[in-house]
């Protein structure tokens, strides 16, 4: 029993920075039957700099965008491959479980841990978030060159300011001055939407609790 | 990061599955093989979403089982370098601290913790920093960057980094109680 076209992760020669990019894959390590250790590491750098908590947010130099990083996933993965935002995973899982409930009677099927963890990861901070919802904010940025994965990222961030999502995603950086004020509309409509939700959240407590 | 992805894999049944409900044994048997495994290209297989297609059976020489390649949609957990995960903190040590996102575990070492963050010994092991505004412990949420992944037979394991901007403690469980 085999899965098809199987190999490691690439192996990348690691930058200087903690900003640089990726660099290229060396190939894959390929395990000979023993456990497969591959380390591939970009290294802390040189450039030593305090790291921030999220509320802070102090500027610093700008990033090199990865330009090979998405590339790199896409040669990994098989074709026709799809960028899940969580919250798009979330809903998908969560119908799964659904099902679930019904098929538990046979003993067969059993959910494994990582689903549990997995759901749970993907439903943090997302109360009733729809995908649609989050796609639709998000869908304008494409016109100016956004990537799939790079609108995954951006809803995955839930970043606050458009600083943010340039220090984290360095592959915008390219495509800065298109993008800047569509991003800022686009985080803050986010925003709005997740403290609407937060507010139904608390709201659903409060009757519960009642 | 998740993918809905298409996999394909051999299946073997027995003969003894053989039978009307065939299908149904081979699909069961494909979720209870696959799911939950971890494999370095695809990651994490969280959970099968569908059946694309069941191919014919090729019977094995000198076993009689049947061979059936089977081509299924699935949704995989798999972190890449550079992304930037939220993450809550498992165990704290001298040597740095440990945290899961999902399936993934990730190791921050201190090394890669800032500077002005210490480690405190006792009951509850944590780092603070020296004025005791922000603090990392057990159950703290967190904002990394993977900076390095390691690929086992069952498991990845990756390295992070808090060092940088934008990154460390999101909600610390002390500051909620």
């Amino acid at each position: 029993m085999t899965e098809k076209g199987g190999q490691g992760f690439g192996n990348s020669k690691g930058g200087k920075s903690a900003h640089k990019s990726s660099g290229k894959d060396n190939g894959s390590a390929k395990s000979k039957g023993g456990r497969k250790v591959q380390f591939e590491s970009e290294g802390s750098g040189d450039k030593v700099r305090k790291g921030d908590k999220i509320a802070n947010g102090s500027k610093s130099s700008q990033a090199k965008a990865p330009s090979t990083q998405e590339c790199r996933l896409e040669r990994e993965l098989p074709e026709n491959s799809k960028f899940l935002m969580d919250c798009e995973a979330a809903e998908i899982l969560q119908g799964i479980q659904e099902q679930m409930v019904m098929l538990s009677e046979d003993p067969n099927i059993k959910l494994p841990v990582s689903f549990d963890s997995g759901l749970m990861y993907a439903k943090r901070g997302s109360y009733c978030t729809k995908s649609l919802t989050v796609g639709k904010i998000l869908q304008p940025l494409k016109i100016y060159g956004v990537s799939d994965a790079e609108i995954c990222q951006i809803a995955n961030l839930r970043a606050e300011s458009v600083e943010e999502v340039f220090c984290l995603i360095p592959s915008l950086k390219a495509k800065e001055n298109k993008i800047k004020e569509p991003l800022r509309i686009a985080l803050g409509e986010l925003t709005n939407l997740r403290d609407a939700l937060d507010e139904l959240a608390k709201f659903n407590e409060s009757v519960a609790m009642d | 990061m998740f993918f809905h992805i298409v996999l394909e894999r051999n299946m073997q049944l027995h003969p003894r599955h053989f039978g009307r409900d065939l299908r149904d044994k081979l699909v069961t048997k494909l979720m209870k093989d696959v799911e939950g495994t971890c494999s370095g290209r695809h990651g994490f297989i969280v959970a099968i979403t569908g059946i694309e297609n069941v191919g014919k059976g090729l019977i094995r020489d000198g076993t009689g089982f049947v061979t059936f390649p089977v081509k299924y949609q699935c949704v995989v957990f798999r972190p890449f370098k550079g992304e930037i995960l939220e993450a809550v903190v498992t165990m704290v040590n001298k040597m740095g601290f440990f945290a899961e996102a999902g399936p993934v575990q990730i190791f921050v070492s201190n090394h890669l913790i800032p500077d002005d963050m210490e480690f405190q010994t006792g009951d509850m092991p944590n780092y603070t920093t020296s004025d005791g505004s922000v603090k990392i412990q057990k159950e703290s949420e967190v904002r990394l960057k993977i900076i390095g992944t390691r690929v086992d037979a069952t498991e990845i394991f990756c390295i992070g980094t808090i060092k940088d901007d934008f990154l460390g403690v999101i909600s610390d469980p002390g500051a909620t109680s």
